[in-house]
């Protein structure tokens, strides 16, 4: 009679197999999104009616397709987007391309939100000094805007590294994935495990949502800034 | 038949040559995502009231819930009420106890439009699974919703309607409740106008909704990139049609200072 | 020094500034008043080209600035600006505040700048509070770290949008206190308030702007021995009011008493 892995050694084994990967999906697909989003953001506040459009419109699309599909779009559909890449490592960029954008529309209303809740007197004492719009966008409002951004950024993280579990569905080797591998002989333990790998998911969202989003807004209020 | 289009557009109508199961799945969706919102709905309600209203436990109760749900993936959840029958049964046996049956039921229909017929699955024990993750999942998105819409009323009218002599449930009913209702709206709406986009997790436990029948489709005709854009763009169109319709509702039952 | 030449401005259908004729000499100090509403702070605006004016000239040392190809920025580092919120940067401290300045725009190295940004809090007396941040600033502390921020720049003018207008009244004091130290030390200044007692001190001319138009302009002996207009005199009479000294009111009351 095979001997039924304990909940406990399965926790740290979905631990050190599957966390590598589901780390690396969140963090390029975060930063993916961090890029695109500001920019996007920087476009729609600062870039006039064209610019806005393109933005918007891009956020619409992006925030209305499933994540699911997107990456079937991208891993099955556009294999050769990823020509440069071998095989074996397409899938993985596949999904990070898609949690990028998906990521980069989030972030975009995330960023935009938080420029247009900088104090405008701001901008303005920055332009009477001297400095070029960009100057004062770079030292003055953006510093600002990205502490405003916290608590809401805080959220895109849990957000993101949650739907890094789709990834599964395309072969990668993250929590999810490493969760069904280790009980796929033990039907005893199906339930339990997925159980156990929806704890350490939680793990990793709920302090840093908690510390981020409430006790960063409070400090932000007692240096008063935003839009007063 | 379309030898001499464009490849593209032939591509476009091959795979809308199979719109009944285009439209077999996308009424599974809408099944899917009407329960769930619907599901949602009242138990978030409860939820909410709970974590705001409820006693010491009760409140924490919810909370914890609430917390949970929303910090564990939707993936995760939908498998572990899939398997929890597998895995209670497996404890059963070991018992020596009888296992729960795991009928694999289901109740189907045949829809006849134009000259095709189409085997629709109304209802059977994945959708149940499916429904049921569903609104769970998003009763706890439409909790913290409710909960702020609640907050934002502010204690001022709790207080007001108790010094009259309600007493607090009713306080809650007919005070609190119709003026966060209606404060909930843009939040909930768009809660409800993306909750479409959730739903496509149960072609994991094997519901053959919208995104199943693309793969059906890839299946048959093997335009995989034709396929999923266009399978992305009825999600898109769903979505936007909602959320203007609930923009519409939501500025004709305003009320001024609400 | 500075000129305005015909100073048109309208937001939309609202003609805020009406053919407006203004200039100020070195050293000089100009004080604005007049009513709410009557384009005191659109006009400031105008003259550092923030919101620039739709008909007419500004010179600042007779080089027009409205005209095309103008750089605006190495313009606005030459005009000197103190808000009536202040308009801190929250995020950097005081010193930071008056250096930053110095470092973006000047291109000072950053020893430089930020010995200068002291003797700067120094003059307005916030030697012991350079490292605090606005929000632990009371609002005359910070107006005073805002004076500060404008003259490390070294401006050729300084323009004042109300600055006590938002400060307590036990905080006006402070803020004044160091107006009127700037203005002595030959500072070129255009400020728009309603202290009188200031404009009293130093002002070199006093213009009183209503609806748009410079509807009187004269020196301080001028407006508060004879003033012409009947505007002037009713405006100065609800400042009377509005600090305190109350003459009109008692005399008025006295009056009604006596019949």
């Amino acid at each position: 009679m095979v001997e039924t892995p304990d909940l406990p050694s399965i926790f740290f084994y979905i631990l050190v197999n599957g966390l590598p990967l589901t780390l690396l999906l969140t963090a390029l697909g975060l930063l993916g999104g961090f890029l695109l989003g500001l920019s996007l953001a920087i476009m729609r506040v600062y870039g006039g009616k064209d610019l806005g459009l393109v933005s918007n419109g891009y956020e619409k699309v992006l925030r209305g397709i499933p994540l699911l599909v997107l990456i079937y779009i991208f891993v099955f559909g556009i294999p050769g987007i990823f020509w440069f890449i071998e095989p074996l490592m397409r899938p993985l960029f596949g999904v990070i391309l898609a949690l990028g954008l998906r990521s980069g529309a989030y972030q975009s209303q995330l960023f935009r939100g938080a420029i247009l809740s900088v104090d405008p007197g701001q901008m303005m004492a920055a332009r009477a000094l001297g400095m070029s719009q960009f100057q004062a966008f770079r030292h003055i409002v953006l510093p600002q805007a990205l502490r405003l951004a916290i608590p809401s950024w805080s959220n895109e993280y849990a957000v993101v590294i949650k739907d890094s579990s789709y990834a599964y569905a395309v072969g990668i080797i993250e929590m999810l994935k490493v969760a069904f591998r280790v009980s796929a002989n033990y039907p005893l333990l199906w339930a339990p495990t997925m159980g156990v790998v929806a704890i350490l998911y939680f793990l990793f969202t709920y302090p840093i949502t908690r510390i981020f989003g409430e006790r960063q807004t409070k400090k932000l209020e007692k240096l008063g800034m935003g839009g007063g | 038949m379309f030898q001499g289009l464009p490849q593209p557009i032939e591509d476009i109508l091959r795979v809308l040559e199979y719109w009944d199961h285009i439209l077999a799945g996308f009424l599974t969706t809408m099944e899917l995502y009407g329960g769930a919102i619907v599901m949602g709905f009242f138990l978030g309600l409860l939820l909410a009231l709970l974590r705001q209203y409820g006693g010491f436990i009760l409140s924490r109760i919810a909370t914890g819930y609430i917390e949970f749900i929303r910090g564990t993936p939707l993936l995760a959840q939908l498998f572990f009420i899939y398997f929890l029958p597998y895995s209670m049964n497996a404890i059963l046996e070991a018992q020596g106890l009888s296992p729960i049956p795991i009928g694999k039921w289901s109740f189907q229909t045949e829809i006849i439009i134009l000259d095709r017929i189409i085997t629709y699955t109304i209802f059977d024990h994945r959708i149940l699974v499916g429904l049921l993750t569903l609104g769970l999942n998003s009763a706890a998105y439409q909790a913290e919703y409710i909960r702020g819409a609640i907050k934002s009323v502010g204690t001022g009218q709790l207080l007001a309607a108790q010094s009259l002599g309600m007493s607090r449930l009713a306080s809650i009913r007919h005070v609190v409740l119709p003026q966060a209702l209606r404060r909930v709206i843009p939040a909930w709406s768009n809660e409800a106008a993306y909750l479409p986009k959730y739903t496509v997790v149960v072609f994991f436990i094997g519901v053959v909704d919208l995104f199943g029948k693309a793969h059906f489709i890839v299946a048959q005709i093997f335009r995989t990139l034709t396929t999923y854009c266009i399978i992305a763009l009825i999600f898109l169109a769903l979505i936007s049609i909602v959320s203007k319709v609930l923009d519409f509702v939501h500025k004709r039952t305003s009320i001024p200072g609400v | 020094m500075l000129r305005v030449v015909d100073g048109w401005k309208s937001y939309g259908d609202l003609q805020v500034l009406k053919g407006v004729y203004f200039e100020v000499g070195e050293q000089e100090v100009k004080v604005i008043f007049g009513p709410s509403g009557s384009g005191k702070s659109t006009l400031l605006r105008c003259i550092n080209m923030l919101d620039p004016l739709d008909k007419g000239e500004v010179y600042l040392r007779e080089q027009n600035l409205m005209a095309p190809g103008v750089n605006l920025n190495a313009i606005r580092a030459r005009i000197g600006m103190v808000f009536q919120h202040f308009n801190l940067f929250a995020h950097l401290k005081a010193i930071d505040n008056v250096s930053i300045g110095l470092r973006q725009v000047k291109k000072l190295p950053k020893e430089v700048a930020r010995a200068k940004a002291l003797e700067m809090l120094n003059r307005v007396k916030m030697a012991e509070w350079v490292d605090h941040y606005p929000a632990q600033l009371s609002g005359g502390q910070q107006q005073r770290v805002g004076i500060a921020r404008a003259l490390s720049m070294e401006p050729d003018v300084i323009l004042f949008d109300e600055p006590t207008s938002a400060l307590d009244p036990e905080l006006i004091g402070e803020v004044l206190q160091v107006m009127l130290d700037i203005a002595k030390s030959g500072t070129t200044m255009i400020v728009v308030t309603h202290e009188m007692g200031f404009a009293k001190a130093v002002a070199s001319e006093m213009l009183f702007l209503d609806n748009g138009v410079i509807v009187e302009r004269g020196t301080p002996q001028h407006f508060f021995v004879s003033p012409k207009s009947e505007r002037v005199k009713h405006f100065l009479k609800q400042l009377d009011i509005l600090y305190g000294s109350h003459k009109e009111l008692l005399k008025q009351s006295n009056e009604e008493e006596s019949k």
